[in-house]
């Protein structure tokens, strides 16, 4: 993928300061297009797609909406809450505003705790995009898609 | 290597030859002259220098419109109509603008370069709202992760606003956020107290403008308020109240429920259920309980949601603690201040109950 001023324009919204206090980059170094092309590799790699990974976090954070941030055990497995903050995050891609209330999940068979909000889903799901290393919201795709079981559909096999 | 040196001070040379031509050419070509800002058919005329944001232009005018993100064209708030003027719609305001609203040509105004006479239309409303630079005269922190914040305004001067609405806190510049950002947050104070303003606000994780109140603003300091905006207050009827909140959604009701007392509202029976998971997570608490002790119309209900057992006050989901306590709404009325998600939980069990929809207010700041 190449890195082109569209993306180079994109990756400055994605600063710290710019649309949020500590960005969408970490301390990542690389290029957006590499970024997004490393993590794309990984996704096709495991037979399955972007928008596959956002619909499973999205089920596990409708399973902790509604609960006023109440802790809850989604599948017997899985400690959520779902925070309520108020607001919207716009996307850096401008493509919209999305919620910002955070889901927090805690995996207490591999130990490893994600954070992501509505924000971080649409990212996933329309860009590809997981965050940059290093970012507290970043998502290693591998790790969802082995933590989370998301396996290929059917007709992808 | 003279050759070397000589070629990049040449280069150098022209390189800022070019860039004086180009400053020079931008301040020629890019010289829009007057041009004049029409508002609401009249109602408002504006002579201004061409060139800048339609946006920034309005609010050097002293007209400002709701944004969220500073006229970065991120957030899609600083909508008006533009009638004439304004140019075409530009790929950058596409992702905000529905089919309704692009027929009605309504525009994002952070996008609208003023480069000719323009005809806008704007809620009238707007044109009452002020900028406030006012001192922060107390920080209280209500909760570990709730502040309330008092501001005064300058001597002599007062604000004109309904128990419910909100203000727009522009945050100054800190670490690498390097422009001043504003975020919306509900009035608590009531409107009697005209002459300052209290807000709650919630720390949110990296938040741009909650970091700077949790970590850089101090009392004493000046800031910037914006407002006051909004259409959530307490509508004229003779109907029971429901309110209810969760976390600094508390802040919109407590001015309503003070505003309530100020101007004597005593034949509408007010119930407020306050929503939290921990004891911790309660604030306001004696003076809700104080004004219950003192009014007979005003009830107070607050509920935990988490396993602590060791308290006086409703247990569970404050959706669950409003279903057991009413049976058929056909005489109320609800407002509603919190996330999203609590209030389409709340709306729903509202309307379960036989409240219609149009007697619930609520403010989703989403």
């Amino acid at each position: 993928m190449k890195q082109t001023p569209e993306l180079d324009r994109i990756q400055a919204r994605m600063r710290p300061g710019v649309l949020t206090m500590k960005g969408f980059l970490g301390t990542d170094p690389r290029p957006l297009a590499d970024i997004l092309a490393e993590d794309d590799a990984a996704v096709r790699a495991a037979g399955v797609t972007h928008a596959q990974i956002a619909d499973r976090l999205e089920a596990i954070t409708r399973a902790g909406t509604d609960l006023m941030e109440a802790e809850t055990i989604v599948e017997n497995r899985f400690r959520v809450v779902v925070r309520d903050d108020r607001g919207l995050l716009p996307s850096p891609f401008g493509d919209g505003r999305f919620s910002k209330g955070d889901t927090e999940v805690t995996d207490p068979v591999t130990g490893r705790t994600f954070r992501w909000n509505g924000l971080t889903l649409h990212l996933i799901r329309h860009h590809g995009f997981y965050n940059g290393k290093g970012s507290d919201y970043r998502l290693d795709p591998a790790v969802l898609i082995e933590v989370f079981g998301i396996a290929p559909a059917p007709d992808q096999t | 290597m003279i050759e070397v040196l000589t070629g990049i001070a040449v280069l150098s040379g022209v390189s800022a030859g070019l860039t004086v031509l180009l400053l020079i050419a931008e301040a020629w070509f890019a010289d829009y002259g007057e041009c004049v800002i029409d508002v609401n058919a009249g109602e408002r005329q504006y002579k201004v220098k061409g060139g800048s944001s339609l946006l920034r232009t309005l609010s050097e005018q002293k007209l400002f419109l709701p944004s969220g993100c500073g006229g970065r064209g991120s957030c899609g708030t600083c909508k008006c109509r533009v009638l004439e003027g304004g140019g075409p719609i530009l790929p950058t305001e596409t992702p905000y603008l529905n089919e309704t609203e692009r027929r009605s040509q309504v525009r994002l105004s952070c996008q609208v370069k003023v480069k000719e006479n323009i005809r806008i239309e704007v809620p009238a409303e707007l044109l009452n709202v002020r900028e406030f630079v006012a001192t922060t005269v107390r920080i209280t922190q209500l909760t570990h992760d709730i502040r309330g914040l008092r501001f005064e305004l300058p001597p002599g001067e007062t604000i004109k606003f309904k128990a419910g609405q909100f203000v727009n806190l522009v945050s100054q510049p800190y670490g690498d956020v390097t422009e001043s950002t504003s975020r919306a947050y509900s009035i608590s104070s009531p409107p009697s107290d005209n002459r300052a303003l209290e807000l709650v606000i919630r720390l949110v994780p990296n938040g741009m403008v909650t970091t700077w109140v949790f970590q850089h603003l101090k009392e004493g300091q000046p800031v910037t308020l914006i407002g006051p905006y909004g259409e959530f207050f307490l509508r004229e009827s003779s109907r029971e109240i429901i309110f209810i909140a969760g976390g600094s959604g508390l802040a919109p009701i407590r001015s309503i429920i003070l505003d309530m007392i100020d101007r004597g509202i005593t034949h509408r029976p007010a119930t407020f259920f306050f929503g939290a998971v921990k004891r911790r997570d309660l604030y306001y608490v004696e003076e809700f309980e104080r004004i219950a002790a003192q009014h007979p119309w005003f009830r107070y209900k607050p509920a935990l949601s988490g396993d602590e057992t060791d308290h006086p006050y409703e247990r569970g989901l404050i959706t669950d603690v409003v279903a057991r306590h009413y049976g058929t709404l056909d005489h109320h009325e609800a407002y509603l201040c919190g996330s999203p998600g609590m209030i389409n939980a709340c709306v729903k069990v509202l309307t379960q109950k036989g409240l219609p929809e149009h007697l619930i207010f609520y403010d989703k700041f989403s």
